[in-house]
């Protein structure tokens, strides 16, 4: 039979020959676009041309060597800690329990300045105060003020540290909360300092406090703020940039002992500038914000961030597990704890979260429910997880999808509570996320997920990935320490970055380099008691690196 | 009108159709098992190599060092200006950049062509292009002590500009200190 017989077309072909074409174009033109376009994502890093024998080459952000320099603060004006307290801007926001302006904190600022003025006990550029304080708006105010009046405030990372810290360091005065002022007593009297040691209580000490004054100098945090309303002090003249605004004891990376790092207020401003950078440029902090963090304001961390919350203008509130102070054992991060602890947050009058600053044990432990919600919640979570996970690959991934709608909103806020909507970023600050719960996190959340690593040894963050990257990796056969850990990008804006003690033969062969992460850079601080006549003031992090050749750095703790 | 699969051109169409709508609604969801090296091929992809970097032998730059830093003056400066197609070269606060493959901005017809062969240091800290900001060849080179601090960051942020898009190449000294 000749070959047209069996080459029959009638009007049902022409119908399915227009499906098909339809179909076709269908899939072909409604491809989801990235959402970065993946040639930025191939050179994150702006490396070196030289490099010195045993380190690798200097790395730095990318954008940051358009700009070609350092950059010191957020914006020009911001000169010291209390311009980031902008007059300019002032709706009300609540930071922590209370709804202020930013006027109004200025004015508190200046009465308890004006107050430690009268008060007479501490002389500007000497003397040291010792921060015990939880966080919340006190630690705040007293911190601005004693900066406006040049006084350098001391904070410790743990109560372990209490003890080496007032043998070697002992300072004027103590500023303290309620609830551990018994743990303080002791160890004053412990190393006979009661007579020289000025104590400041913020919150109602009570009839032991009745009693204690009379053997020590005790005050309340109170009484030096309204003694110093009736005259508030003029904050015009700044004051030094320079100044070493802060102290921040700390353990050392290696676990013994402790260290001290100084900061300077440019060290602040440019760590304020680099965490202002963690958003994407298209969505980046308003007043509208909420941020919840998970990061004491002890630590330069999460000082940093709380100062970028106030220069943004955005409410501010941090986790049960931030709360050093409270003479009870520290907020345990396991799993049903994580959760828990995320959720302390509501106990603050705060608008509902928009931007968490966590760990990454909160991101797997939120994960895993919020999945596990969604399984038991829906029968189409398998081919949504489908769907979003096809989409993840090509790039893209996005909160307002049909999937969404149906299936993991309803998980997100059985996990998160209502204001699980609000939620537009998660900035997860550790360096240990292990790669397989990045697909699941970033599928669970949809939205902009920054890994990042932090160091007690500057202000702000080290490295951050760019939150639009949805990269994945398969694992490669070598193995080794960096296998399972997802990368935390590159440097960040403020920082130049290189690898110490690396292998030369393994570079020149075109391997990764590894070696042990050196930072330098206007938010880093120094160590206390060196002086920087050496000139390079490189300062070493603690942790070994490694970086991939599109510039982004994967870390680990050094002596793990 | 009866789909029947003894047409073959029919069921031909209809698998391909089945097959379409199978991939939209279940789309595959294994992620690449090898590393693309290029960004067209693939999202996750990572470049194959670092970009390159040069181990610093100190004996190696200590001669080039040598070889390549010339002093010059205003004067033998000045003819270095791209307009008979020589090198264009331009100095801000003592450093001088060899700036020929900027030949557009700073060549003869160029927005910056004031610049070519002089010390720009002064026109870099305030941002101005303007006559005004270059001194005289004849005369002294300019000590810049009436810029506001700010200006001078300003010139800073170019010199690190210059350090990493040009070559540095000499340096620029009045005619009685060579």
């Amino acid at each position: 039979m000749p070959l047209s017989s069996y080459v029959v077309t009638d009007d049902l072909t022409v119908l399915l020959g227009l499906s098909a074409a339809a179909l076709f174009l269908l899939q072909n033109l409604y491809k989801p676009q990235p959402l970065i376009h993946p040639i930025l994502l191939g050179r994150q890093s702006d490396v070196a041309p030289v490099r010195n024998p045993r380190e690798s080459a200097v790395y730095r952000n990318y954008s940051t060597s358009a700009m070609g320099r350092l950059p010191l603060r957020p914006a020009a004006g911001i000169q010291t800690v209390l311009d980031l307290v902008r007059a300019d801007v002032d709706s009300p926001r609540t930071l922590w329990s209370t709804k202020i302006t930013n006027t109004q904190l200025l004015a508190r600022v200046k009465a308890c300045a004006s107050g430690i003025d009268k008060l007479g006990k501490f002389q500007a550029g000497e003397s040291k105060v010792l921060f015990l304080l939880n966080d919340g708006l006190d630690f705040l105010i007293a911190d601005l003020a004693f900066a406006a009046k040049s006084i350098t405030t001391m904070t410790i990372s743990s109560p372990e540290l209490l003890a080496k810290v007032l043998d070697n360091h002992p300072p004027s005065a103590i500023i303290t909360d309620v609830v551990f002022l018994p743990h303080i007593v002791e160890q004053i009297y412990d190393i006979d300092q009661h007579h020289h040691t000025t104590v400041i209580v913020v919150g109602d000490p009570g009839s032991v406090g009745a009693k204690l004054a009379k053997e020590m100098d005790l005050l309340k945090f109170s009484d030096i703020e309204k003694e110093g309303a009736s005259d508030p002090v003029d904050l015009s003249p700044p004051t030094d940039v320079n100044h070493v605004f802060t102290i921040a004891f700390s353990k050392t990376p290696s676990g013994t002992g402790f260290q001290a790092v100084q900061f300077t207020q440019q060290n602040l401003t440019a760590g304020v500038a680099a965490t202002r950078s963690l958003l994407p440029v298209s969505s980046p902090f308003t007043p509208l914000d909420t941020i919840v963090s998970a990061f004491s304001l002890s630590t330069p961390y999460g000082r940093t961030i709380a100062y970028t919350a106030v220069y943004e203008g955005t409410c501010l509130a941090t986790l049960n597990s931030a709360q050093i102070f409270t003479g009870n054992e520290g907020v345990r991060l396991d799993a049903p704890g994580a959760l828990e602890d995320i959720n302390s947050s509501s106990t603050f009058p705060i608008p509902s979260p928009t931007i968490l600053f966590v760990k990454p044990e909160h991101v797997i432990s939120l994960t895993s429910s919020i999945l596990n919600a969604s399984s038991s919640g829906s029968w189409l979570s398998g081919w949504g997880w489908r769907h979003k996970v096809a989409h993840a690959i090509e790039g893209f991934i996005t909160k307002e999808s049909l999937w969404d709608r149906f299936v993991f909103d309803a998980a997100r806020v059985k996990v998160l509570g209502e204001g699980a909507g609000t939620l537009r970023a998660l900035i997860a600050t550790g360096g240990y996320t292990p790669a397989e719960t990045l697909t699941p996190a970033r599928i669970a959340f949809s939205i902009p997920y920054v890994n990042a690593v932090s160091s007690d040894l500057a202000c702000g963050p080290l490295f951050a990935s760019y939150p639009h990257d949805l990269q994945i990796h398969p694992s490669s056969e070598e193995g080794g320490e960096f296998e399972n850990i997802a990368h935390v990008g590159a440097p960040t804006i403020s920082l130049e970055v290189k690898l110490v003690s690396v292998d030369d033969v393994a570079i020149e062969e075109g391997k990764d380099p590894i070696g042990e992460v050196y930072v330098r850079g206007p938010p880093a601080g120094t160590l206390l008691g060196e002086n920087n006549q050496k000139g390079e003031n490189w300062l070493p992090t603690g942790y070994r690196g490694k970086v991939q050749p599109n510039g982004c750095f994967k870390v680990v703790p050094q002596n793990k | 009108m009866a789909f029947s699969v003894g047409n073959p051109v029919n069921t031909a169409l209809m698998l391909y159709i089945i097959y379409r709508v199978n991939s939209i609604l279940f789309p595959p969801v294994k992620p690449p098992t090898a590393i693309p090296h290029d960004f067209r091929d693939g999202y996750s992809w990572m470049p194959k190599s670092h970009p390159p970097t040069m181990l610093y032998k100190a004996a190696t730059f200590a001669l080039l060092r040598f070889i390549a830093l010339t002093t010059y003056t205003p004067k033998t400066l000045a003819p270095f200006n791209g307009v008979n197609g020589q090198r264009i070269l331009l100095a801000i606060n003592g450093v001088v950049f060899d700036v020929s493959r900027g030949r557009n901005f700073y060549g003869p017809e160029g927005m910056y062509a004031n610049f070519a062969g002089r010390d720009a240091s002064r026109g870099m800290a305030k941002q101005s292009f303007d006559e005004e900001m270059l001194t005289d060849i004849d005369r002294p080179l300019d000590k810049l002590q009436d810029l506001t601090p700010s200006e001078i960051e300003n010139m800073n942020g170019w010199i690190d500009h210059f350090s990493s898009k040009y070559t540095v190449c000499g340096r620029l000294v009045n005619e009685d200190e060579v």
